[in-house]
This record gives C-alpha cells, sequence and structure tokens, in this order.
C-alpha cells in the first residue's frame, strides 16, 4: 500500500506521490516561464496588458476540477498530459499575476542604470530583471506551489493515477473502515511532508523568505 | 441543458459554500485566536493544527468526509441542500465539515497576518483600554478587517471551487450538474461552457462581495492622516 501511494499502482507507475511532484514541478515550470512571458506582454502596453488580464482574470473563476474535465473531455491528449495542461493553465491564471506586479515593481533606475553600462535588454531582462523578480516573488511563489501541489489532487476527476487518484482506487477495495481511513492518513501525511520539503527546498534557494 | 436543474445545482453550489464557509470563518477564528493565546500549550496546538489543516489537500477531506457519512447509520438531518436526495444530506454536511477543514488553515494565516499589520503598538493600545476578551476580540477585528477582506474574499473564491468536490459524491452542485449533463448528452463543450460561465459569475458576486465590504470598512482618507495617539513617532 505505501509503495502503491509512493509510486502509483502496479501497471499504473509513475503514479501516485510521485506523479502528483512530476506533474506539480512540471505545471510551476511551464506556468513560470509563460508567466514571465504574460508579465512582459502586460507591462508592454494596455493594448496587450487589459485583454490578457481580463483572460487571466476568466480563467482565476474556473475551478481545476472543471478545467480538468474540460481539457480531458475536449482535447485529445494521453490523461496526463490533460492533467499537466490543465494544472498549467491553473497555475498560469495566478503566477502570471504574482509576476506582473512584481515586475511593474522593479525600479526603473536598474534598467537605467545597465543601459548606462551598455547592456542590451535582452541580457537586461535574463541577468538583472527576471533573477530580481523572482528573489521578490519567492514568497507569494513559494505559496502558490504549496497550493498547486495540493490542487493537483483536484485530478482524481480525470482518473490520472496521481497520489489523491490511487488512495481514492485503494479505498473502493475495502468496506473496512480502518483500511480506507489509514490509506486516506497516509496520503494526508505524503502531501504534509512532501509540502514541508517544498518550504524547506525554497528556503535553502532564496533563503528565509522575505529577508532578501 | 434544463433550466429548472442547472438552478438547483447553482443553488446547491451556494448553500454548500454558505453552510462551508460559516464553519470555515468560524475555525479559522477560533485558531487564529488560539495561535495568538497567552498558554504555550494553546498556542502551539493551535498553530500545529493550521500547519496540518493547510498541507492536506481539500479532495482528501472531501473524500474521507463523504465515505465516513455513506456509513454513518440512518436518521436523516433537515433537509438543507437543495436537489440533493434526502438520504445524502448527512454527506452534504459533512462534505461541508470538510471544505471548512481545507479553508481554515489558510484564512486563520490571513487573519493572523492582518493582526500583525496592525503593529504592536496599536495591539497594545488595545489592550490597554481595559475592555474583556470578547470586546478586545471584537475591536482588533474590525481594526483588521480592511487588511484581512482582500486576502479573505480570494481564499473565498477559491473555497466556492472547492464546492465542486462535492461533486465526486450524490450531492447536487454545479460541478456534478455539469458532469451528468456532459455523459447524457455528449454536449461536453455547451456543459463544460455553462459550467465555466456559471462559476465565473458566482466567484465575482463572492469577490464583489468582498470588495464592496472592504470598501466599507475602509475609513476615508481625506488629507494627511492625523497621527494616532499609539503611533510610535507621536
Amino acid at each position: 500500500m505505501v509503495l502503491d501511494l509512493l509510486i502509483g499502482l502496479p501497471g499504473d507507475r509513475p503514479g501516485g506521490l510521485l506523479l502528483s511532484v512530476l506533474l506539480g514541478l512540471g505545471a510551476g515550470a511551464a506556468a513560470l516561464a509563460l508567466g514571465f512571458a504574460y508579465a512582459a506582454a502586460c507591462s508592454a502596453g494596455r493594448a496587450f496588458g487589459l485583454p490578457l488580464q481580463g483572460a487571466s482574470a476568466l480563467l482565476r473563476g474556473i475551478p481545476l476540477i472543471l478545467l480538468a474535465f474540460g481539457v480531458a473531455e475536449l482535447v485529445s491528449v494521453p490523461l496526463a498530459l490533460a492533467g499537466l495542461l490543465a494544472l498549467t493553465l491553473y497555475s498560469l491564471s495566478h503566477t502570471g499575476e504574482i509576476l506582473r506586479g512584481f515586475l511593474a515593481a522593479y525600479p526603473a533606475e536598474n534598467a537605467a542604470q545597465a543601459r548606462v553600462m551598455g547592456i542590451g535588454p535582452i541580457r537586461e531582462w535574463v541577468t538583472l530583471r527576471i533573477p530580481h523578480v523572482l528573489r521578490d516573488a519567492l514568497g507569494a511563489l513559494q505559496t502558490h506551489w504549496i497550493s498547486l501541489l495540493k490542487d493537483s489532487g483536484a485530478l482524481v476527476v480525470i482518473g490520472v493515477g496521481e497520489l489523491t487518484t490511487t488512495a481514492k482506487l485503494l479505498t473502493d477495495r475495502s468496506a473496512d473502515t480502518g483500511y480506507w481511513l489509514g490509506v486516506l492518513g497516509l496520503a494526508a501525511g505524503f502531501y504534509l511532508l512532501t509540502t514541508l520539503a517544498l518550504i524547506a527546498a525554497v528556503r535553502r534557494i532564496g533563503g528565509p523568505v522575505g529577508e532578501h | 441543458m434544463s433550466g429548472a436543474s442547472l438552478t438547483t445545482a447553482i443553488l446547491g453550489t451556494a448553500m454548500l459554500w454558505l453552510v462551508s464557509a460559516a464553519l470555515a470563518l468560524a475555525l479559522a477564528g477560533l485558531l487564529a485566536w488560539g495561535s495568538t493565546a497567552p498558554s504555550r500549550p494553546v498556542a502551539l496546538g493551535a498553530r500545529a493544527a493550521v500547519n496540518v489543516f493547510r498541507g492536506i489537500p481539500t479532495s482528501l477531506y472531501v473524500i474521507a468526509a463523504g465515505l465516513l457519512a455513506l456509513r454513518l447509520p440512518g436518521g436523516a438531518p433537515p433537509a438543507l441542500f437543495p436537489g440533493t436526495d434526502r438520504s445524502f444530506q448527512i454527506v452534504a454536511l459533512a462534505i461541508c465539515v470538510a471544505l471548512a477543514l481545507g479553508s481554515a488553515g489558510h484564512l486563520a494565516e490571513i487573519f493572523l497576518a492582518a493582526r500583525r499589520a496592525l503593529g504592536r503598538p496599536r495591539i497594545e493600545a488595545i489592550r490597554v483600554l481595559g475592555l474583556g476578551a470578547p470586546a478586545r476580540a471584537r475591536v482588533v477585528a474590525r481594526e483588521a478587517a480592511p487588511v484581512a477582506l482582500a486576502p479573505t474574499g480570494s481564499r473565498m473564491v477559491h473555497h466556492l471551487h472547492n464546492t465542486a468536490f462535492a461533486g465526486l459524491f450524490p450531492v447536487v452542485e454545479v460541478y456534478g450538474h455539469v458532469d451528468a449533463e456532459a455523459n447524457a448528452t455528449f454536449r461536453v463543450g455547451d456543459a463544460v461552457l455553462t459550467g465555466c460561465l456559471v462559476y465565473i459569475a458566482l466567484s465575482a458576486v463572492v469577490w464583489l462581495g468582498f470588495r464592496l465590504a472592504e470598501q466599507a470598512l475602509t475609513p476615508a482618507v481625506s488629507g494627511p492622516e492625523p497621527p494616532r495617539p499609539w503611533s510610535s513617532t507621536s
């Protein structure tokens, strides 16, 4: 049972916690890259910014569970990919707004200083602006990533095989209340430990949040 | 898609949200109060509960609560949830408790952050007013409300979205309705689009409600704010 929760049911591996983490990492990374593109487009002017922000606000109004259901039913891709796509869209609607806010707060004098030093716009973005925004936004991003990992449980509606789905399938195997409470308790414990590990990892990468 | 059943599903979602949000806010208030209690064991217990509630996905709470409620012996509670069969009202009620547990930890963190934002001098000033504990808590809550309402509103929108997990059980709400319509009519696109529009509209209502409350509770600033008697610079 423990192994099934960790890596998925036999014949459906990778699944369980491993798949939850992979989906969370994949969606988080894709949303981070797309979020920067979104934030940059929004900062380029109102013509781009307003429609993009409107679309993002509408996306945030849709529950992940419905997003996952819609993508799985309407897009002809394997279920795991549909789950990843839904999670990425969900994450992008939050990450994009976080990055937009912190990008808007990027000090104008830093950009001016870079220009004086002859640093081109692309290099300025890669070496100065993106690291600065990432460092500032780390606290908010950490909160979102924790939420993203837990929200991956919503993919239970499409049966991707991540931790919540695996736990639910295991509970369906027995009518014994003690058994399935144990399964759900163990899954809850795995989520909790992974969340704590994620917090520790972010602290290690960025230093204690808010102390930079 | 049948208009009447969609209306019932919307009412079902609204009732799930109302009951579970009320429970979540009450529990969060209790956890926030416990976290700042002078008694160390109470504060540690409350902090541990906040971290555990925040670390476990709502989907797991809902699955556990639903399965437990399905095994409860007879005795149907009053019919609170429109459209849900009388025999599954207890499941809907259990899901409300699960949804409340899923949000209480996050809300408690928001309340604590808003309290911290008041600053130690203001908290001390309220303390020396000589009020009893409940009156003091009311004053702190009133003072912190303008800061807490925006993130509380965001969380309440998320909480609304979490009510969709009730669709995993025979409880009538919007996501379950979308799923059933998609399976019955095979018009998946129409069903999903309707569901999206309903959730966007409901989310907007929740968000707007909190924004209006925020505006109503935020003191209007005209000209420079006079120094407060407890300000650290006065």
